[in-house]
This record gives C-alpha cells, sequence and structure tokens, in this order.
C-alpha cells in the first residue's frame, strides 16, 4: 500500500483521460494517481473504464475492485479481479456480469469488511489443516517402509484408508470453513484494521504451509514411533502378542483420528452446534464403522474383504493400547497449544485483542444483567444494556421512564459528544446549568416581540438526537437566516403558551418534528430520542393554536420540518454510539 | 468512529420480483443459521486455561508412568538365542548342516539358569529377527475363505496365493506363502534338579491364540467331520511342510486349520522382529513358584532355517500383568512427558508473567 502523504485528489474528465491513458502517457498517470488520495474520473466511457481498471492491475501488485450498477459497467466489473453488481435502478446487467451483487452500495462495506475477511480467514485455516491432517495420515506410510521393506505395505486397513477423508476428518473441517468467525460482525466494522492480514497475505503463505506442514510430518512421526516402541515388546493380559499386524493398524489409525480431532477441536474457533455435531460425531463414526467393519456378521459374507475380524474389539479392550493411544496424543497436542499460546500472550494480533474484549464484555454484561435487575435505575440500566446488546441489523428503540430529571440535560449539554455542527457549539457554549431554566428565561424574554427572523428554521435542535447530525441539515440557519433563539422560542410560541414545557401525547413520536418535541419532552419526562413510531402529524393543530404570526410561517416550517425530518430519521437518531 | 451509520433511502433495502399476482421478496431470511448469527462458544487460549492443563497433564502422568514402570519391573523375563551363528553354540551343527530333505530331525540343547524364581502363568514364546512378516507380497499371499473352511476355496485356492497355490497338480491346503513358511521347531523344557534328576516342565498348547481367530476366522472345512484325512483329500501339503495340515495333531480340536500354532503363526507380525506365543507353563499351586530358580535345559529340534537370511531365533520366558509383559518403554515415556509438560507449564508461567501482554485494559489501537 502506498504511503499517501498530503491530502490530494485528482479530478479528469473522459477527453482527459483518453490522452492519459495513451501507451507514453499512462505510467505518468499511474503515478500521479496512486500519490492521489482519491481519483474522480468523470464523463468516461465504458471502454475507458475498463482501460483504467486494466492499468492498476498490470502495474501494481494489487487486488481490484470494480462496483458499478449500469450496463456502461460492465466492462470494468470484468476486467477487474472482483466485479460488484448493484441491482436497482438501472437494471440488471452489471449483476450478470459480476462475482458478488447487491441491492445498495452501502453493501459494499460489509461485504469487505465481514464477508470477505471472514472468508479469506476461513480458507486459510481449512488449507492448514487439510495439508496437516495428510500429512499426517500418509507419512506414516513412509515411516514404516523402513521396517516393512519398502514394499508399500500400508500400516491401516484398506477399509480406514478409504474412508478418512471421506467420512471420518471432512465433517469437522467442513463446519470449520463455514461457521468459524474470529471476532464478531460488528466488531470487523468496528476496526477497519482487522481486514490488514488479509491484505498482506498474513495468514496463509509459505511460511505458513511450511509450518502446516511440518506439524503434519511430525505428528506422523509420533504416530508411528510411538506404537511402535510400546507395542513390539507388548503382549495382552491374556498374554498374546500385541505386535501383530492388525492391532498395530487399529492403535494407529485409533491414534491418527483422535488426534486430527482433537487437533481440529484446538482450531475451531467458533462452536456451534454443528460444529459440537460434527466432531464428536465423527469420532463415534469412527469408532461405530471399525467395530462394525471387524465384526462377525460382514466377515461371513466375505471372509477375503473383511479379513480384519476380531481386531478391534480386542485391541480396544487393552489398557496398553489406550495408555499408547494417550501418550501419542499428549506427545502431538502439547506443543502445539504451547506455540499457539505463546504468541497469544507476547504478540497478540489484533483480531486476537479484539476477540478478548468482546468475551470480557460479554461475561460483564452477563454478570451485570443478572444483578441489576431490581431498582428504579434498573429500567435506565437495562436500557442501556439493550442498546449495548442489540443485534446489528434490527433497529430497536429503547425507552426509559423515570419520575425525576434524567440524562437529558446531561445529552443536550453536549458535553459527552462530538459538537461537529456550529449550531451546537454555540448552544453547548451557553453554559447554563439547566436547560429548562434557559427555555424559560429565553420564553419570557422573548413573548412580547415577534421574532425578527421569523424564518423558523428549527435546526439544530436535533442536537439531542444524535451527536452528529447531518451538517447541511443542521447549516440551515444559514440557509433561513434564523438563529438557535428563534428556533426555541418558535418551538414554544407553537405550543399552547398555558403548558409549554408539557410534552404532547403522541406527538412526542412524531417524525415529522422531531426537534421540538424531542427537546420539550427531554425536560419533562427523560424519553429518550425515539424513532419509532409514524410521524404522528400534529402540525396543523399546532399551528391553529399559535399566533397569527406563525401561520405564513408554519407551511414553510412544515414543508421545512418534512425535508429535515427524513434527514433526520435517517442520521441515526440512537443513543451516543459506542 | 462505527462507520456502519449510512444514509439509506429505506430500512434495509430489497428487490420485490412481481411474480403473476405475487410478490415475492428476494431478502434472504433473517433466522439466525442464514445470518450466521448461531449461539456458539467461543474459546480463548488464557492462561487461566492452558497453564493447569499442562500441570494438570503433567501431575497426571508421572504417577502412571511411575506405576507402569514399577509393575514392569516386577514381571519376570528371560530371553536365550538358539539361532546357533557361533561354532561354540550348541546349535552350531544343526544350523550349518540343515537340508531341505533331511529325513532324521537334528536336535541341540542349550542350558540355561534362572536367577529368579517365575510365579503364577509363565509364557513361553519364540522370537524370530530380521524376518519381515509385514512384507506387502508376503502379507497379501493367503486365503481366508479357505482357511474358514469353504470347500470351494479348498478345491481352488484364490491367486493371492500363487505361487504357493498348486503342487503336483493338487491345490495347497492351506496355500500361500504364509503358511508356507509356519515355524515348525520344537522346544521343550528340563528342569535340572539339584540332585541331578531331569524334570520335563509340562507345556499346554491350548488357548494361545485369539477367541475369535480359533472359533470364527478358521474353520475346518467339512464342518464337524472328525476324520480330516478325508476331508482334505485331494490336496497337497505346502511345499516347506513335513507333514500334511490333517497331521499337525493328534488332538482333533487342534488339528487341520484349527490347529493353534497354525494359527497363532498365520496372524503376521507388523515389524521384523517380533515374537509369538507358543507354549503356556501353568501354574501349580500358590505356594510353589511355577518355575523356581536353577538350572535348566532348552531342547529344540531344529526344523527351521533361518541363516540364509540372516534371521535369528530365540526362546522367551515371561510372566505377565495387567499391562501384559514387560515393556520399560511405557513407563519411562509417561515420567518423561509427564515431567516435560510440568517443566513446560512452569515456563510458561514464568514467561507469561514477565512478558505477557496485559489484556486486563484492553486497549484497543484504531
Amino acid at each position: 500500500m502506498d504511503n499517501i502523504s498530503g491530502e490530494f485528489a485528482l479530478v479528469i474528465s473522459g477527453h482527459s483521460l483518453a490522452h492519459a491513458l495513451e501507451a507514453d502517457m499512462e505510467a505518468e498517470l499511474l503515478m500521479t494517481a496512486c500519490a492521489c488520495k482519491a481519483v474522480i474520473c468523470c464523463r468516461v466511457t465504458p471502454m475507458q473504464k475498463a482501460l483504467v481498471v486494466e492499468l492498476i492491475k498490470k502495474h501494481k501488485k494489487a487486488v481490484t475492485l470494480a462496483i458499478g450498477d449500469g450496463a456502461n459497467d460492465v466492462s470494468m466489473i470484468k476486467s477487474a479481479h472482483i466485479g460488484v453488481g448493484i441491482s436497482g435502478q438501472e437494471g440488471i446487467q452489471a449483476v450478470l456480469a459480476s462475482d458478488y451483487s447487491f441491492a445498495q452500495f452501502r453493501f459494499l462495506q460489509r461485504l469487505l469488511l465481514v464477508h470477505g475477511r471472514w472468508s479469506y480467514l476461513r480458507m486459510c485455516r481449512f488449507l492448514c489443516y487439510f495439508f496437516y491432517k495428510n500429512f499426517a495420515f500418509t507419512m506414516v506410510h513412509f515411516w514404516f517402509g523402513f521396517f516393512c521393506g519398502f514394499s508399500a505395505q500400508t500400516v491401516y486397513d484398506q477399509y480406514f484408508i478409504t474412508l478418512y477423508n471421506i467420512l471420518y476428518t471432512s465433517l469437522p473441517v467442513l463446519a470449520m470453513g463455514i461457521f468459524d468467525q474470529d471476532v464478531p460482525d460488528r466488531r470487523s466494522l468496528e476496526y477497519p484494521k482487522l481486514y490488514e492480514p488479509g491484505q498482506l497475505n498474513l495468514l496463509f503463505n509459505k511460511r505458513e504451509f511450511f509450518i502446516c506442514i511440518s506439524q503434519g510430518i511430525y505428528t506422523s512421526l509420533v504416530l508411528f514411533f510411538v506404537p511402535y516402541a510400546v507395542l513390539s515388546n507388548a503382549s495382552q493380559d491374556t498374554a498374546e502378542p500385541l505386535a501383530d499386524y492388525q492391532t498395530f493398524a487399529v492403535t494407529t489409525a485409533t491414534a491418527l483420528v483422535i488426534v486430527v480431532s482433537v487437533q481440529i477441536a484446538l482450531d475451531t474457533g467458533y462452536w456451534t452446534i454443528i460444529n459440537h455435531v460434527f466432531v464428536w460425531g465423527s469420532l463415534g463414526l469412527f469408532f461405530s464403522i471399525m467395530l462394525a467393519m471387524h465384526s462377525q456378521t460382514l466377515f461371513s459374507s466375505s471372509p477375503n474383504q473383511f479379513h480384519f475380524v476380531g481386531s478391534a474389539q480386542s485391541t480396544l479392550l487393552q489398557p496398553v493400547v489406550w495408555l499408547t493411544i494417550a501418550l501419542a496424543t499428549v506427545i502431538c497436542i502439547v506443543p502445539v497449544l504451547a506455540f499457539r499460546f505463546l504468541k497469544l500472550d507476547l504478540k497478540p494480533q489484533l483480531s486476537d485483542t479484539v476477540r478478548y474484549t468482546q468475551l470480557v464484555r460479554q461475561k460483564k454484561r452477563k454478570a451485570v444483567c443478572f444483578s441489576g435487575g431490581a431498582g428504579v435505575r434498573g429500567a435506565a440500566g437495562s436500557t442501556s444494556e439493550g442498546r449495548l446488546g442489540a443485534r446489528g441489523g434490527s433497529r430497536r428503540s429503547g425507552y426509559a421512564f423515570a419520575h425525576q430529571e434524567g440524562f437529558g440535560e446531561l445529552i443536550t449539554s453536549g458535553k459527552n459528544m462530538r459538537l461537529s455542527s456550529l449550531a451546537l457549539a454555540s448552544f453547548a457554549s451557553r453554559h447554563s446549568s439547566s436547560w429548562i431554566d434557559t427555555l424559560r428565561k429565553k420564553k419570557h424574554s422573548h413573548t412580547p416581540t415577534p421574532p425578527g427572523a421569523a424564518s423558523g428554521d428549527s435546526s439544530p435542535a436535533p442536537s439531542c438526537v444524535s451527536g452528529s447530525a447531518a451538517p447541511p441539515l443542521s447549516n440551515s440557519p444559514s440557509v433561513l437566516g434564523g438563529s438557535q433563539d428563534a428556533a426555541i422560542e418558535e418551538e414554544e410560541a407553537r405550543t399552547p403558551p398555558p403548558s409549554p414545557l408539557q410534552a404532547k401525547p403522541g406527538s412526542s413520536t412524531s417524525h415529522a418534528r422531531p426537534p421540538s418535541t424531542t427537546l420539550l419532552a427531554a425536560s419533562e419526562s427523560t424519553q429518550g430520542p425515539s424513532t419509532g413510531g409514524g410521524p404522528g402529524d400534529t402540525a396543523p393543530s399546532a399551528q391553529g393554536e399559535s399566533g397569527g404570526w406563525t401561520l405564513s410561517l408554519g407551511a414553510v416550517q412544515e414543508a421545512l420540518s418534512n425535508w429535515r425530518s427524513l434527514g433526520v430519521r435517517s442520521s441515526s437518531p440512537g443513543p451516543p454510539s459506542l | 468512529m462505527m462507520a456502519s451509520s449510512y444514509n439509506a433511502k429505506e430500512e434495509d433495502g430489497h428487490i420485490t420480483v412481481s411474480g403473476p399476482g405475487t410478490l415475492k421478496s428476494k431478502k434472504p431470511d433473517n433466522t439466525a443459521f442464514k445470518q450466521q448469527r448461531l449461539p456458539a462458544w467461543q474459546p480463548i487460549l488464557t492462561a487461566g486455561t492452558v497453564l493447569p492443563a499442562f500441570f494438570v497433564i503433567g501431575l497426571l502422568f508421572i504417577p502412571i508412568g511411575i506405576g507402569l514402570y514399577v509393575t514392569s519391573n516386577n514381571i519376570k523375563e528371560f530371553e536365550i538365542d538358539y539361532t546357533g551363528t557361533e561354532p561354540s553354540s550348541p546349535c552350531y551343527n544343526c544350523s550349518v548342516n540343515f537340508s531341505w530333505n533331511s529325513s532324521r530331525p537334528c536336535s541341540c540343547s542349550l542350558p540355561f539358569t534362572l536367577e529368579q524364581p517365575f510365579e503364577s502363568n509363565v509364557f513361553v514364546y519364540y522370537g524370530l529377527s530380521n524376518f519381515y512378516q509385514n512384507h506387502r507380497r508376503y502379507v497379501k499371499s493367503r486365503d481366508d475363505s479357505q482357511l474358514n473352511g469353504n470347500v470351494d476355496s479348498l478345491k481352488s485356492p484364490s491367486k493371492e496365493c500363487e505361487p504357493y497355490a498348486h503342487s503336483d497338480d493338487k491345490p495347497i491346503a492351506p496355500c500361500g506363502a504364509i503358511a508356507n513358511s509356519m515355524f515348525n521347531d520344537t522346544l521343550e523344557l528340563f528342569f535340572m534338579d539339584p540332585n541331578g534328576t531331569r524334570i520335563q516342565i509340562p507345556l499346554t498348547k491350548r488357548g494361545i491364540a485369539w477367541w475369535t481367530d480359533k472359533h470364527v476366522k478358521f474353520r475346518n472345512p467339512g464342518g464337524d467331520n472328525p476324520n480330516l484325512t478325508s476331508v482334505f483329500q485331494g490336496t497337497s501339503k505346502p511345499v516347506n511342510w513335513h507333514r500334511p495340515v490333517s497331521e499337525l495333531d493328534s488332538d482333533p480340536e487342534n488339528n487341520g486349520f484349527v490347529n493353534e500354532d497354525f494359527i497363532v503363526w498365520m496372524r503376521t507380525a507388523a515389524l521384523p522382529t517380533f515374537r509369538k506365543l507358543y507354549r503356556i507353563v501353568q501354574k501349580k499351586s500358590h505356594l510353589v513358584p511355577t518355575l523356581p530358580s536353577g538350572n535348566y535345559t532348552l531342547e529344540v529340534v531344529y526344523n527351521y532355517p533361518v541363516r540364509s537370511f540372516d534371521g535369528r531365533k530365540r526362546m522367551i520366558l515371561s510372566t505377565i500383568s495387567w499391562m501384559g509383559g514387560k515393556n520399560p518403554f511405557l513407563g519411562l515415556a509417561y515420567i518423561t512427558v509427564g515431567a516435560v509438560c510440568f517443566l513446560l507449564g512452569v515456563v510458561l508461567l514464568v514467561i507469561h508473567h514477565k512478558y505477557g501482554s496485559r489484556n486486563n485494559s484492553a486497549d484497543i489501537p484504531n
């Protein structure tokens, strides 16, 4: 990745691009473009789009992604490494030509940061494990060759060789390749830096491959030589020697399946119920199939095929055999455990840290949930937890009710939020101890005189709604020439004078006028900024109640609030985000 | 700053396909399985789980290893090589003068001494070295359905037995290289009483094979017909045998394919140096040791040639415990692995304390 210093952008139109993409100029274009933070090519033909992508592909060691929604994007999508098509207004041409498609542009973030990252992680773990288990399985024959005159005699029963990769070890690694997650999707979006290992090819490269292979070879060494050393002189408790070929085969096969199962158990980081079923089920399947094949029933049907009759039953009843298997398992797994623990302890990656904190938080949340059941404040507490633990994807609203002044002032003082808008800044700099007092003061001081700035722009009231209201909307003072004071008095004037601070029932949840109602509501009840409920439009009633001078403004106000409500609603009027 | 607060026109944009009459949404199901939200257990290798595991393994393995080592040391074993390679060995003449069609069997006797008495059942093994019973062509060379008593296979052995399938235009029973190379030395033990008499030690020849082998895998053809000579009519003996299979033993239950020495030999060994159970010395009573310490003689009828491939033959006497025969490796391996585990746990604990990352206050850089 280039180190881009400075904040430059390149804007180039189609005409100029036609010249810039000529053979003698394209290197220059590439250098310039890569020195900028962003490049905008406008008015380009589809062919030029593809040429730009190909320019990057040819000269830069990078993976390119092209996203587009129209038929004119098809050539670009096709020429990039990854093509993403957006299905929607412009038809499905782009979708048909792309590798991935979805309906909205914003889904690209999830595609990359969540699904792309998980896919890379799963693929690397799957590959590593696959090489490991096959090397562990096959290299045993290599070591056995030294002791059987290199005659290619197999160590295992032929049916075990057939079924090993199909039945005994395929399901657990399949489950890991489908379900594994190192961090949840919310954290993936929260920490985009987690995407780096994918770009730097850190999880599966030559070094990792070599480590996988050596682990497989080491395992095969242990799996052959430990049974060799133990069984060559051992006997059953009925004195028959254990050094016969069939006992050796059963012992080694059992040790192998157990060791690779323990290894996949160590590799799997996300144990769903399916993982459990597959891992333990595969082990159970191994034992049941082996006992079935070594049974007398199958032998009587075909003696030459199933000549291992009685081996499993006889071998697996010997304590020496199980001691051998346990010894082999420990010798194989303990170094792996030690290495992984040391790596995690001394050099944790970002994903390890995120995973750890995530699990710590989960534990704390469980503890709080259990202990915070009772109490008035418990309601508020559980609300905040509800927000914290809310599943991504579905928006929930939290409601907290208390009979005393709650957090409204804290929120509206702006002390715990980023002040991204002018109005909010000015609002927060008021230094008023109580917002209610401020409100009352203003009301009393402004009621006799009509507001000079008659353009009721209840602009930045969304301050209490979200910390970062969309700047253009909140800068509407500049658009409409109003001021913060005017906004407040405007809303005040609109409501019936006797109870200026009374929350309108029903309208408190109105979308049409989130600013006024939420501001007012916050003082009376700590009704958090709410997004639920439909737009209970009470504007006409308010209009009627207010004074005559507001009638003309009311229409403007109405239009504005409708326009703004769309923006406010969409700018996640949730609580301060984590 | 959370990057997920994007502006969106609608809640979660979905494409609806209007088919004939119905509006079908292409939005994927919001189930836990399809949205990868399945409840799951997420283990982490923390110091609190790994280090205790190491210590537990260490503390578990060391006593087991000590128990195994002590048990193994209490098992008594005696081994004597009787190949006869040196001229000073009693069996040298027999090994040198071996010929395939000699009518008179060659015998030799070896004296040996037992330092300690052997109690309970004593098991007599014969051991072979440099004998590759695990060679692939050798292992394949048998016909299990013939050995199971199938009459068709008796008359026409399988191709795997070639070239030991037919001799004198008659099918060989039992066919194959494994049967052909059956061990046919005879070993006898004599105790030299202090007052000079030779007492033969009674050896049991039954109960040396696996139960499934004796009763399921190996069956004589012709059902329970006791007249095995007629059953095996029309077949010839294996090339290297002195007697046909129907004359292996006078006891009809130990004759033919179900002869236990034959069964023991047919269970091929996995390694080039192996031992097979030959006879059992039954224990007499609790007061008298089965084999008291003293001088003994081993009488060998030397029928089995091993000099040609530099093989070696030996006789082994051994007692048995719950873990089988003498096996010092297992005990030592357990002690070693347990000690290494424990040491590793200590080392990791030290490293963790000195250099480990403190995950308590997780500060995640962004």
